[in-house]
């Protein structure tokens, strides 16, 4: 069985457990099997066939099990959205699905060698910044919650540092692969430490003054500590050099001290991670924290059930805290499933970057990889009160189009790493497609002709 | 860079597995504490959003029940299809003011939230349906309780009819009473201001006055007084009393006169049968303090609750402990208190009781409510064993006071109101408790104690009238509450046994 083959599996059997978690859900709220349940499959199916089909022509050797764990994981969110409130949010993100899948389509198709990206870094960098720093423009950024990260245009809003995470990304791993040699092999010796050159400091230093000023300006230390971790990450696996992920540790705490001491809403947020009983009746303080809190404890081992328990009670818990509704109505299982569904997907994609190799797809397997992986580890540490709790999205589970389409561009760019890898080494199967079967028989064909045709002629060389 | 990459993926995997402990700690060591924390309302919410058992009557009525609301906020809305009728037994299960009464006490089982009903539904989980919520079942019949709604009409008072053999309370209203479906309402706004209302309503519409509320007693007193002094010797049946308009008792000059100033006196049946206050004063004054307060004690009137499986019963008394300890040098309030007036403050519970306790042998038994608890599939969970509470008198005493009790109906104050259908022999005793306040018009409330058959009691009735206006005031209880004992005990002796 072909890589393909599995996935279309594994892809039936994330549709056959949405599909059974949609009924449930019904069941568990309404007490009744959901009117559109037929349909709904259906698009359901059309959708993630789509999907399948385009990976199985455009990126045939890529990691067979992620496109269905990410499946699963819009599945369930999806569902969860549904029984959160179906009026507000099925529409929306089903739209959103469709858009995000067509995105992973189109990026498939248009970008057909990802090492060609890395020609264009330079341009994926200001795009980059400029998304990142649109929030802060008056007029069309948005404060929510304390923390500035959302654009608004007319009646559509969107986070943009969801895309500028995959533009920054990019940039990375491309202006890593040119100097990277070139920053790893400069030494400036401080005592016992062996730091980097001054001047090789400076881009860690850049990165480093992105950050603080993103926190400052959004108020915001998720974002920032998500595009920190990223780049040190991307340097220190670039460079080889550990002595950058100490000095990115020290340069991020320092900042993040600074920010805790003068910045009101990254002090609210710290005092309320470490606190959140004391201003329990505050809807702004620690309300939403401790409902989380009840919400998780109530699903205990097995979960409440799907439609039976009351995520309903915490606040926003279609978007940042839609991991406490998963935990509170599936239980230990059903969260234990979702951690290891983000677990399987960095797993997957820290192998693709293994396997690259090309540095410039390697790096960009690893940034893309752990900016998705720390993304989900932020705001699931943040609801279960493992770090302070910032604003930013549950990939591919969280009610929101910014982050479903980006989220999916991100995973084709995994795709087509992986596939690109797997032509360059060779592990592509054997088995020949239609489209190949049919080439080669006009081909065939062709030479029968010529050979015919050259029959009195000159040899052929 | 593959080292870096693997060593990520250590790292991002520690990452992971943190978010796994904390999960674990909350999903599984803070559960419970977080459950149970006073701010977590989700359990309540939940509870709302679930269904929730029956409760019915012993004569298979619903009393009360959950239907589905699917539009509503919660799920489910409580329903009480009789209205007014049970509220004082099943009282309401409502989101802003929590749960009374029944509702309260068996809220596990309604809610089936015990292991016991949640492993049964687990065993069940193949073959029957797996709902784990339990039914109630009270020993009220709907018949006679309406029956007693009937007879009471407007009329503040209360009704209690009891089988003396077990103490099951197969009715007890009072009216007025109130519509749990008000309180109960999902709309707050409005189940406020019902609640409103029926809390500045000085009747006590929410109180089961049954027995949470107590009465002065009048000559239904009587039959703790006469049981007393028989079970101590101070009477015998052979007693004669003289015959006289008024009692002076020692220490005063304020004589005690008989109901209506009447001359009365004579054998101790025929002084009971007309009730006479200036006998029964007698008696109590010749007991002396303690051997009464002892002697009447024991019924469980001197400052004790009935120990009903309902929340909330008041207690009766016959005075306060300081009181009872002077009351040596209140031989004139002594003897008044011998025939039920002054300081006598009773439960129609317990006067039911009473009455239960002479029909019974002299053994008083725990009155219930609640006849069993039954799982989904209608297994049997928990049934009320009758249980004696206390034996106040002896058997012999008991029959000498049945003796009485029915000369009060062949020949006495209650001669008029309580010959029963088919001949069947009654006992009572009435009472018209005279309220004196001072600068008020004369109230009096009108009560009677009666059970019948004489010879073999199966059930006991307690009527009170409250004395609120001139009607029931100048009646006695002969003739305002014996009717009403009559239909209740011609609806009960007509039940199928």
């Amino acid at each position: 069985m072909n890589r393909r083959n599995t996935e279309l599996g594994l892809i039936l059997l994330a549709v056959l457990i949405t599909g059974c978690a949609y009924v449930l859900s019904a069941l568990g709220k309404d007490s009744n099997i959901p009117a559109n349940l037929v349909p709904f499959l259906a698009a359901l199916v059309g959708l993630l066939v789509v999907a399948h089909v385009a990976t199985r022509y455009l990126a045939r050797g890529a990691d067979s099990i992620v496109l269905p764990i990410v499946v699963l994981l819009n599945g369930i969110g999806y569902v969860v959205l549904v029984r959160l409130n179906a009026h507000r949010f099925a529409g929306p993100q089903a739209t959103w699905t469709f858009i995000g899948i067509g995105a992973y389509v189109a990026t498939l198709i248009v970008v057909r060698r990802v090492n060609d990206l890395r020609l264009h870094h330079w341009r994926f960098f200001w795009l980059g910044v400029v998304l990142l720093m649109l929030p802060l423009v008056p007029g069309i950024g948005r404060e929510v919650g304390g923390a500035r990260i959302w654009v608004s245009v007319g009646p559509l809003s969107f986070q943009p540092g969801e895309i500028a995470k995959i533009c920054l990304a990019i940039f990375f791993a491309g202006y890593l692969e040119e100097r990277r040699e070139l920053i790893a092999a400069g030494t400036w010796r401080v005592g016992p430490l062996n730091l980097p050159e001054p001047r090789y400091l400076l881009p860690i230093l850049a990165a480093w003054g992105v950050s603080v000023v993103l926190m400052v300006g959004m108020k915001d230390l998720g974002t920032a500590l998500m595009f920190f971790t990223l780049f040190v990450v991307m340097l220190w696996v670039g460079t080889e050099k550990g002595s950058y992920l100490a000095i990115g540790a020290v340069l991020f705490s320092g900042a993040a001290f600074v920010a805790w001491k003068v910045i009101a809403n990254v002090q609210n947020r710290v005092n309320l991670w470490i606190d959140p009983w004391s201003r329990y009746r505050d809807v702004h303080g620690g309300y939403q924290i401790i409902q989380a809190q009840f919400g998780i404890a109530s699903g205990s081992l097995g979960g409440l059930g799907l439609g039976q328990g009351t995520p309903g009670k915490i606040p926003a818990a279609q978007n940042d805290f839609i991991f406490a509704a998963i935990a509170e109505e599936l239980g230990l299982f059903g969260a234990t499933a979702i951690l290891m569904a983000f677990v399987l997907i960095v797993g997957s994609g820290l192998r693709t970057a293994t396997k690259a190799e090309r540095p410039f797809e390697k790096l960009l397997a690893v940034g893309l990889t752990t900016v998705l992986g720390i993304q989900a580890f932020i705001i699931i540490g943040g609801v279960l009160r493992v770090l302070p709790l910032t604003g930013v999205t549950l990939p591919f589970v969280s009610y929101g189009g910014s982050s479903l389409v980006s989220n999916y561009v991100l995973l084709a760019l995994l795709m087509r790493i992986g596939d690109s890898t797997a032509r360059r080494i060779g592990e592509l199967p054997d088995d020949v497609s239609w489209a190949q079967r049919r080439a080669a028989r006009r081909w065939a064909k062709g030479v029968t002709r010529t050979n015919v045709g050259d029959a009195d002629g000159t040899a052929i060389a | 860079m593959n080292r870096q990459i693997r060593l990520l993926a250590v790292g991002l995997l520690v990452c992971y597995a943190a978010l796994f402990i904390k999960l674990n700690i909350l999903q599984v060591g803070e559960s419970k504490q977080l459950s149970a924390d006073p701010r977590n309302d989700r359990a309540v919410i939940q509870t709302f959003n679930k269904p929730r058992g029956p409760i019915m009557s012993a004569d298979g009525v619903v009393l009360a029940s959950s239907v589905a609301t699917p539009t509503e906020k919660f799920k489910f809305q409580r329903q009480y299809p009789t209205g007014d009728l049970f509220a004082d037994v099943t009282g309401y299960y409502s989101f802003t003011y929590g749960a009374t009464q029944v509702e309260k006490v068996e809220n596990a089982i309604l809610a089936g939230t015990t292991t016991q009903q949640q492993v049964g539904a687990l065993g069940n989980i193949f073959t029957k349906d797996t709902n784990t919520t339990g039914s109630v079942t009270l020993t009220l019949r709907n018949d006679l309780q309406t029956v007693a709604k009937t007879a009471l009409g407007d009329r503040e008072g209360s009704v209690v009819v009891l089988d003396p053999r077990t103490g099951a309370i197969l009715a007890m209203y009072s009216y007025p009473s109130y519509d749990p479906n008000q309180v109960a309402d999902h709309d707050s706004v409005a189940a406020a201001n019902a609640l409103a209302v029926m809390n500045a309503d000085g009747r006590k519409p929410l109180l089961a006055n049954a027995y949470q509320e107590r009465y002065m007693p009048g000559s239904t007193f009587k039959m703790l007084t006469v049981s007393a002094a028989l079970e101590n010797g101070t009477v015998t049946t052979a007693t004669t009393f003289p015959s006289e308009r008024q009692f002076l008792p020692p220490q005063t000059t304020d004589p005690i006169l008989n109901f209506a100033g009447e001359l009365c006196g004579g054998t101790l049946a025929v002084s009971f049968a007309r009730s006479c206050n200036t006998a029964f004063a007698r008696v109590a004054v010749d007991m002396g303090p303690q051997a009464w307060i002892d002697g009447v004690g024991k019924f469980g009137v001197n400052n004790e609750a009935v120990p009903i499986d309902l929340p909330g019963a008041a207690k009766s008394t016959i005075g306060t402990p300081t009181f009872l300890a002077t009351l040596s040098q209140n031989i004139p309030l002594l003897g008044i208190g011998g025939f039920g007036q002054g300081n006598d403050s009773i439960t129609p519970l317990q006067m039911a009781m009473v009455g239960a306790t002479i029909a019974n042998g002299g053994v008083e038994m725990k009155p219930f409510a609640i006849a069993n608890t039954k799982d989904f599939n209608g297994n049997i969970l928990s049934q009320t064993a009758p249980t004696p509470w206390r034996s106040p008198i002896s058997a012999a005493t008991s029959a000498i006071v049945t003796q009485l009790m029915i000369g009060v109906v062949q020949t006495g104050t209650a001669r008029c109101c309580l010959k029963l259908d088919g001949g069947i022999q009654a006992a009572a005793k009435t009472g018209t408790a005279q309220l004196n306040a001072t600068g008020q018009p004369p109230r009096s409330h009108a009560w009677i104690v009666a059970f019948a058959p004489a010879e073999a009691p199966r059930y006991v009735v307690a009527v009170m009238l409250k004395g609120v206006n001139d009607q029931i005031s100048a009646g006695t209880g002969g003739t305002l509450a014996g009717p009403i004992a009559r239909q209740m005990l011609n609806a009960a002796l007509a039940i199928p046994q």
